[in-house]
């Protein structure tokens, strides 16, 4: 099986991302990087202003994948259970019993817009679902289905009334993707498909084993000894004495962005990792992971300088 | 052994035979270029005439010019292959062959893994290894290059060794580094004994000699300066060591301070009073002065 999904992978990425195309305009880099975090078995932190795309990008990923899709808002008064499921009574032929009703976690893919929203016990609560693949709701526990995908928006303005994730969670997130805005051709796209009858939709091109196949495959990517080294050095970097970063990188970065060029290897239909395809998961896989000083913040600094830094500097 | 391992490690070691080669070469054109500079500058005879050798038999101080162009040859051909240990082979087949760039590191690294991807890129990169040979990672030409250069060389050295008249003789050596040093320009005659810090002619110490040890010398050594005693017949002009000419020995009496019996040994108060007096009068003092010095 791994055989026939390998040989066909080239041409299973490419339906996959016309596929996506025929509804999202653009944004091909976080489409890319969704696609990354879901072979890695991960999952993903998007931040972008409102109406970029984000629900609809992943909504439409799940149709093309032929996985269950979810979507939890989320606000400061959503519970832990709105996210896990909770017993309710059911009356059976005149017996009265618990039946237990999963919650929205309970999909292949699930988007928590606006986690930083929800209150610090229900974020726990869906970032223990992420670490785990699993929900223990009383003294049960249910493992959710594979593959299982979170991918989780912030709104980086209106922080009022929000609860921001804290380092350690937000560790937990293999890549942090960033969405901008469309460019002129882009937006032009978007308002022709978008102001007619007729709605674009996509069709299921990959199937779930399919995707579970890929993610095996993802693993299996060789790496050299060289390559795998600049990986691991270039998030040592930032542990090291910086004058822009306040605290660096854990080892789950190394991990992350190894398996994540592995799977923009495999994307990409290379059966091994570039250096190239290290640099670029850097960004996404370390912008979240790393804080910066006070000074560097206040100069206007972003973590994506400071890792651009890094990359010039790294043998 | 796996073929991609075999083909990889067969590749490595022609490349580096090739180098070793390219070593020996390289040794050879470098002792073969000193040995002749040795010859063409005769460094025995100035080895033997060094106050270093003293205690070096003759038949060694022969060999030495050879030695040393060996010892010489060594090192800068370890300086000339210093990196060779450090050449990373399948970096330097990357390089050539961009089509292997990042694959054949990766398979390497990976040899002993096997999946469907390992597998898929062992198989691409022994088919690209194909076109990969030693002679087009270390060219042909150059190591042929290097044999004629090698060739040159050992001719070269053979003719200087066989043919005494183009060395050039320790004379005018002595000469052209006093030209070039200007030290020469105050002394006489620079000669191979003032290079080597020994007298020229100490090859005849003891032959028709007055008694010392060194015969007659013809170079004192003065306050660490060589000096040629040799008295030339008055040849050049100005002033150096071998000028013959007298020098004016001559004292020139003093003014304030005539040379007089009289004179000495008083103030100056007391001289004035002195030359006060009448003649007969100093005549008389001066005999006084005479005859009690006498005493």
């Amino acid at each position: 099986m791994s055989n026939e999904t390998y040989a066909s992978s080239t041409r299973i990425f490419k339906e996959l991302l016309d596929e996506i195309g025929k509804v999202v305009v653009g944004q091909h880099e976080a489409v890319e990087h969704m696609m990354i975090a879901i072979l890695c078995n991960s999952h993903a932190l998007v931040e972008s202003n409102p109406g970029l795309a984000k629900t609809l990008t992943i909504s439409t990923i799940s149709k093309a994948l032929d996985l269950k899709f979810n979507r939890i808002q989320c606000t400061p008064d959503l519970m832990p259970s709105d996210i896990t499921g909770t017993y309710i009574i059911e009356d059976i032929g005149g017996k009265k019993q618990y039946r237990f009703e999963p919650g929205p976690v309970f999909a292949n893919i699930v988007l928590a817009d606006e986690i930083n929203r929800a209150s610090p016990k229900t974020q726990s609560a869906l970032l223990e679902a992420m670490q785990e693949k699993q929900v223990t709701v009383g003294n049960k526990t249910y493992m959710l289905d594979k593959p299982f995908f979170i991918l989780a928006t912030q709104n980086p303005i209106e922080m009022e009334g929000t609860y921001p994730l804290p380092e350690a969670q937000l560790d937990r997130f293999l890549l942090k993707i960033l969405m901008d805005y469309p460019t002129f051709e882009d937006e032009n796209e978007i308002v022709n498909r978008y102001t007619k009858n007729i709605v674009p939709s996509v069709k299921s091109v990959v199937s779930k084993t399919e995707v579970l196949e890929l993610q095996k495959l993802t693993r299996d990517v060789p790496i050299a000894e060289d390559i795998k080294v600049r990986a691991i050095r270039i998030v040592g970097a930032t542990r090291g004495k910086s004058e822009h970063i306040e605290y660096g990188a854990s080892p789950r970065a190394s991990i992350g962005i190894i398996l994540a060029a592995k799977a923009r290897a495999l994307m990409k239909g290379r059966n091994y990792v570039s250096k190239e395809d290290i640099d670029v998961m850097a960004y996404p896989v370390l912008r979240h992971r790393i804080i910066l000083t006070f000074e560097s913040e206040r100069k206007g600094m972003t973590t994506d300088q400071v890792i651009s830094d890094i990359l010039k500097n790294v043998k | 052994m796996d073929e991609l391992m075999e083909k990889i490690l067969k590749l490595q070691s022609d490349y580096f035979k090739r180098r070793q080669l390219l070593f020996i070469l390289d040794l050879i054109s470098i002792f073969a270029i000193f040995y002749a500079i040795f010859l063409i500058f005769q460094v025995e005879y100035f080895l033997e005439h060094s106050s270093l050798f003293f205690s070096i038999p003759i038949n060694l101080i022969r060999i030495i010019p050879t030695i040393l162009a060996f010892i010489i040859s060594i090192i800068g051909a370890l300086l000339l292959h210093k990196n060779d240990h450090k050449i990373k082979f399948n970096i330097l087949v990357e390089n050539k062959y961009p089509e292997l760039k990042e694959k054949l590191r990766t398979a390497y690294d990976n040899i002993s893994e096997s999946n469907v991807i390992v597998e898929s890129l062992k198989s691409l990169v022994l088919s690209g290894l194909t076109i990969v040979s030693a002679s087009s990672l270390l060219s042909t030409s150059v190591i042929i290059t290097k044999i004629i250069l090698v060739i040159i060389f050992i001719s070269g050295a053979t003719i200087i060794s066989l043919n005494p008249d183009i060395r050039i003789p320790p004379d005018t050596i002595a000469n052209n580094f006093k030209n070039l040093t200007g030290i020469g320009n105050e002394e006489t005659n620079i000669t191979v004994g003032d290079i080597t810090g020994r007298p020229e002619n100490s090859e005849a110490i003891g032959s028709n000699g007055s008694g010392d040890i060194f015969g007659k010398p013809k170079i004192a050594s003065i306050e660490g300066k060589n000096i040629d005693l040799t008295l030339y017949s008055g040849v050049d002009t100005g002033f150096d060591v071998r000028d013959t000419s007298q020098t004016s020995n001559q004292f020139i009496k003093s003014a304030a301070f005539p040379v007089d019996i009289v004179g000495s040994n008083v103030s100056d108060g007391g001289y004035s009073m002195l030359m006060k007096k009448t003649e007969t009068e100093k005549m008389l003092i001066n005999k006084y002065a005479v005859e009690r010095s006498k005493i």
